[in-house]
């Protein structure tokens, strides 16, 4: 009897974990924090991916299947979602926009249409590269998670404390050792950076691409080349998924520097984890720019 | 007095409603330039009009109607309802006019193809427009460690390709307008596909799948295999097989080899190279009692703006063959560019 009672104990602990599937890394690496060994979890979108074109695979269907959490970035970033999950037939899946109770940049105003480019109806949706919004999604997450498993709860809240410490002393040390690069000026490949940019007290000048999801035009690389020389801007950052060409091209005929930036968890080497995420970010930027930190 | 008040604040908030959940609209479009040998022609297949939504947490439609640029009127091409949550054992429906799970190419929309228009057997055995019946489909995924989904369904009525026109004008590449005389009421067909996809790792894919179909007079079974090679965003190599088996008989399938049987097949391999540009090949095969077919073909794509408005070139050559025993007697060179543009969500993607 006892013998059972122990198999059936560990059966219970290999078997019934919360089964999660997540749109990004990010929000897959902060499941994976708070759910601890109570979940599983599966990220569809990869770390060095573009998080807005995600192409439909069935094989994302089946991961979706028998998942009991979904957790989507929404404000239309990952509209690809919606068709794995009602391709995955589950019907018992609890769908989790995490945009909920985020404060939203760039809520655009008047007429929305296709003259603006890929632009997002209901504000930018990169949020979660505010660490602040890191702390809100993680206790959505800890309340979906503590649905889904009620027994685990004290254990889910223990997590997303230790997470909310950990975040809060992260944040601490990066305002003293990247106090330097407030109000650097910088120019975007794309616009997934106000939130970031908001944090840390950067200045975004320009983007390379004229609107959203447009490739850069001859015109539009003439003015940025006018503008790098006129207000001497120092770097120009792109997410890790675009070509280094157009930025290259830029630098030389200015000087200026490019890098590349990890838009997501695992997009870059060192960004392995939420908080690794800006702190990797944050040393290529301080490095690009020359600035100390420790 | 009060049941018209209670009756018209139920209206009204229907109406309400209705407003504060429309359905996507999309229009897509497009101009194409035909040169077959030394006679070019400019035309367009007119607009096609995309309504697209859910109608309740369980079930989406999708209404797709044809205006062909001609006198004809609108046309309905498809207009179903698919249930896809809430049935149990993960159990899938479409109901209406739409079209089947028929072997890959069946269910592609025209503009979705990187090589302009569908392979010419695949049209000659399928339609112009390809087989879109009434009926109902039902479709499961498999309880086995990959994605394999079975599809089955009963329709109203079957295949009826060119080939059963008139033999002697099937090789007509200027019967472009002839719209869906593809289909012609028949009892009953019944159509069926099993297909499995695998990850080989997080950018190699596979996907195969097998398929059958039986109408009143007729049969096909068919085979497909998709690979895709896709490293990042800009960058994908795709390589696509298809093959048709279909035979057809008038008095009964005992005289099935006295009558019409063909076997038609493309291969594709498509390769994008960055963020604007892609190159591919395509060879089609359309073996038939009296006339062979044999066209490959070198296309380019060219998509400035992400999806929503693409050029495409195709240059080939359809090398028509008389069996038996006799050469190749005639010969097309065929060059078609396209611009196709879309308004709204349905686009002409490359995915």
């Amino acid at each position: 009897m006892k013998k059972q009672i122990i198999l059936f104990t560990l059966l219970s602990f290999c078997f019934g974990k919360v089964r999660v599937v997540t749109s990004t890394t990010d929000l897959a690496d902060i499941v994976k924090t708070i759910g601890g060994d109570r979940v599983t979890v599966t990220s569809i979108a990869r770390g060095n991916q573009d998080p807005h074109y995600v192409e439909i695979l069935p094989s994302y269907m089946f991961k979706v299947k028998k998942a009991d959490i979904y957790f989507m970035v929404g404000m239309e970033l990952d509209l690809w979602a919606k068709s794995i999950i009602n391709g995955s037939r589950n019907r018992h899946i609890d769908v989790v926009d995490c945009s909920i109770e985020i404060e939203k940049m760039e809520i655009p105003t008047g007429t929305v249409d296709a003259r603006m480019g890929d632009i997002h109806r209901f504000g930018n949706p990169h949020y979660w590269l505010d660490p602040k919004n890191g702390k809100r999604i993680a206790k959505l997450i800890a309340e979906k998670l503590t649905n889904a498993e009620p027994k685990s709860s004290d254990l889910f809240r223990q997590n997303l404390d230790a997470f909310n410490l950990q975040l809060d002393k992260a944040i601490l040390d990066w305002e003293k050792r990247f106090v330097n690069l407030q109000g650097k000026k910088l120019i975007y490949y794309h616009n997934s950076w106000p939130y970031f940019s908001n944090f840390f007290g950067l200045e975004t000048v320009e983007f390379l691409e004229p609107k959203p999801g447009i490739t850069p035009s001859p015109a539009k690389l003439n003015h940025i080349i006018q503008r790098i020389k006129s207000d001497d801007i120092m770097v120009i950052a792109s997410e890790s998924y675009f070509s280094d060409r157009v930025p290259k091209f830029i630098a030389s005929k200015t000087g200026v520097k490019t890098v590349k930036l990890a838009q997501s968890v695992g997009a870059m080497e060192g960004a392995d984890s939420y908080i690794h995420l800006f702190e990797t970010n944050l040393k290529i930027l301080s490095q690009a720019f020359g600035v100390e930190h420790d | 007095m009060l049941q018209k008040l209670v009756g018209g604040l139920i209206f009204s908030g229907i109406l309400f409603s209705q407003t504060t959940a429309n359905p996507q609209f999309s229009v897509i479009g497009d101009l194409v330039m035909d040169q077959i040998n030394d006679s070019p022609k400019l035309s367009s297949s007119g607009v096609e009009i995309a309504i697209q939504g859910n109608v309740n947490p369980f079930a989406r439609a999708d209404v797709y109607l044809h205006k062909h640029n001609d006198e004809s009127p609108i046309e309905l091409e498809e207009a179903v309802l698919t249930i896809e949550r809430g049935l149990p054992l993960g159990l899938g429906l479409r109901l209406g006019k739409f079209r089947p799970d028929l072997g890959r190419i069946n269910k592609v929309h025209a503009h979705l193809f990187p090589f302009i228009e569908a392979p010419t057997g695949m049209k000659k055995v399928l339609g112009e427009e390809f087989w879109a019946p009434t009926g109902v489909e039902a479709n499961i995924l498999l309880p086995l460690p990959w994605y394999s989904n079975v599809s089955v369904g009963y329709f109203d009525s079957g295949i009826r390709g060119d080939i059963h026109e008139g033999e002697g004008e099937s090789h007509d590449l200027e019967q472009n307008h002839d719209h869906n005389h593809g289909e012609e009421k028949q009892d009953f067909a019944l159509s069926g596909r099993w297909s499995h996809f695998f990850d080989l790792n997080d950018i190699n894919h596979i996907e195969i799948g097998t398929s059958g179909y039986l109408g009143d007079k007729n049969i096909l079974i068919g085979a497909d295999l998709k690979y895709k090679w896709r490293p990042n965003k800009y960058k994908s190599l795709t390589l696509e097989v298809e093959i048709f088996q279909y035979a057809c008989w008038d008095d009964g399938p005992e005289d099935l080899y006295q009558n019409n049987c063909t076997g038609t097949y493309y291969g594709m391999v498509n390769y994008q190279f960055n963020k604007s540009y892609n190159i591919g090949v395509i060879g089609e095969v359309w073996v038939h009692q009296e006339e062979d077919e044999i066209s490959p073909a070198l296309f380019i794509g060219y998509s400035p703006v992400e999806e929503s408005a693409v050029f495409r070139l195709k240059i080939g050559q359809v090398n028509h063959f008389y069996l038996p025993g006799e050469d190749k007697i005639k010969q097309d060179l065929i060059v078609t560019a396209q611009l196709i543009w879309s308004l709204g969500p349905h686009k002409p993607h490359r995915y």
